[in-house]
């Protein structure tokens, strides 16, 4: 189909611009939920790669000896897989170790260079079946003192608590931005109706020349997809910059060494990024979808 | 060129429009709809425009079942099909010009049509010098003038107009009526609703007379009674 760019272009445009109150109280909301959205998502991964040893229900570590000898080593699995209470057992190697580690450590450049793969304590992950405290506690206690055991290390609370409230506040600002979400939608419908409504000579005289379907259509989807995209842009630097502002102030203050652990990696981002304009692209297209559909009478 | 065979339309729990309309009309013909208002002549011109489906009975247009057509060719028929409103249906925002151009921008032609075209229909309704004015500064029968342009300029098959002259005085209408007839000589097909009787009366060209949907009359060179 021939259909003319400039023209497109310039429909668009006249549109954002004669409506322009409800064009940015569209964007501003796209914007919002979509912030909110992505900072739930980083702020969840962000726990995620903080917390990532302790996910599964895992309570304690054993953590080995890098030095310790293979016997050592099967020795200690072999007591933790027969012991009844326990149900999950796994072994982390050197290697594994080693990612861990410069993962958790991402944010001090020296460190991870200061050590080597030899140097890491290859490790065992237990689930135990009980979530009693002093029955876990007794538990890997017994394995302190075995052979080729440098120290068992058990979830602080404080993971667990970060894990849980991370887990409540996501739901909670998922469930908003979804709710904003919907809200969007019906704002660019709306937006999108009114600018039909604007523009209904020129519909009615397109439809009576013989102007194609697609052809009324476009500027008008082209018109709320501009909205989520720009709405969704807006997004993309607020949830970089929250987390700009969570890594100054959190993660490099000494005193909250939990937050250590808390970096978003490059392709996490971009994941967010993408999510983000996928999701500006979608809200757009369904609220123009819905308007063209239901009030463009074609 | 166009054909009604056995066409009743009903709108929703009314009286019929239209009742069991035969018609048949020929390239290049000139027709008059006459009748009273709630005759059904409106109901006749949107019918071949498709901007109504017939209740029952089959509607051709330029050899084709328009009730068989793809709701998404319907723009390609209309393209072949000008049409001219009492009320003109200009965009007051637009200069004359640019409503012209407008109709064929729309269907995708190219700027260099576009550049050629619109001039020659202007200069053919008399219009060159208000190239650049906006509808509201025109008199009514310049405003018909453009709409007439705007309806010509992609050169269609058939025109329809519905009460061309309707909100025009007499003088303004022989000029309007003249144009038509123009247009008609081109080979254009013209069909008309109208209630103008010495305009029918002057023309004498074929005449239907619609009452309460039935055609009670379908003469050649006829007069408006």
């Amino acid at each position: 189909m021939a259909m003319n760019i400039r023209y497109v272009a310039r429909e668009t445009g006249t549109n954002l611009r004669r409506n322009f109150s409800l064009t940015l109280a569209s964007v501003v909301t796209v914007a919002v939920s979509l912030t909110l959205f992505g900072a739930a998502l980083v702020f969840a991964q962000g726990v995620g790669n903080m917390t990532a040893r302790w996910k599964g229900g895992i309570e304690f570590i054993v953590f080995m000896q890098p030095s310790a000898t293979q016997e050592q080593l099967d020795s200690v699995q072999r007591a933790l897989e027969d012991n009844p209470e326990v149900t999950q057992v796994s072994y982390v190697d050197k290697p594994a170790a080693y990612e861990e580690f410069k993962q958790l450590f991402a944010r001090s450049k020296d460190m991870v260079e200061a050590v080597d793969e030899n140097a890491m304590p290859p490790s065992f992950r237990v689930a135990p079946a009980t979530s009693d405290a002093d029955v876990i506690q007794a538990l890997g206690q017994a394995f302190q003192k075995k052979a080729g055991v440098r120290e068992v290390v058990f979830a602080f609370e404080t993971v667990r608590t970060m894990q849980r409230i991370t887990r409540i506040a996501s739901i909670v600002i998922v469930g908003v931005a979804v709710f904003l979400l919907v809200a969007a939608v019906l704002l660019i419908l709306n937006t999108i109706r009114m600018a039909m409504f604007a523009r209904r000579r020129e519909i009615e005289v397109m439809k009576l020349v013989g102007a194609t379907n697609w052809f009324i259509r476009v500027p008008f989807m082209i018109e709320g997809l501009v909205h989520g995209i720009v709405g969704a842009a807006v997004a993309i630097v607020g949830v970089q910059g929250l987390n700009w502002a969570f890594d100054r102030g959190l993660s490099n203050n000494r005193d909250l060494k939990i937050f250590q652990g808390f970096v978003i990696s490059g392709s996490q981002m971009s994941f967010t990024t993408l999510l983000l304009v996928g999701l500006g692209c979608l809200i757009g297209a369904l609220g123009s979808g819905i308007a063209v559909s239901r009030f463009l009478d074609v | 060129m166009i054909k009604l065979e056995n066409v009743t339309k009903i709108y929703k729990g009314e009286v019929p429009a239209l009742r069991d309309a035969n018609v048949n009309i020929d390239k290049g013909e000139f027709v008059f709809l006459v009748g009273a208002s709630g005759s059904g002549k409106s109901t006749f011109i949107r019918l071949l425009n498709k901007e109504e489906e017939p209740t029952q009975g089959r509607i051709f247009v330029a050899g084709k079942d328009i009730g068989a057509l793809n709701g998404w060719k319907v723009p390609y028929l209309r393209r072949n099909i000008g049409y001219v409103f009492q009320d003109f249906k200009l965009l007051p925002t637009k200069t004359v010009f640019e409503n012209v151009a407008f109709a064929l921008e729309v269907i995708g032609r190219p700027s260099h049509v576009i550049k050629s075209q619109v001039p020659a229909i202007l200069e053919l309704v008399g219009l060159t010098k208000k190239v650049d004015s906006f509808p509201g500064e025109l008199s009514g029968g310049e405003q018909q003038r453009v709409s007439v342009a705007r309806a010509f300029v992609n050169r269609p098959l058939i025109l329809l107009a519905d009460e061309p002259t309707g909100n025009l005085d007499p003088a303004t209408s022989v000029g309007i009526m003249r144009l038509l007839d123009r247009i008609n000589r081109t080979g254009t097909t013209v069909v008309m609703a109208t209630h103008d009787r010495g305009i029918v009366d002057t023309m004498r060209r074929r005449v239907i007379e619609l009452d309460k949907g039935h055609i009670v009359r379908d003469q050649s060179r006829g007069v408006y009674e």
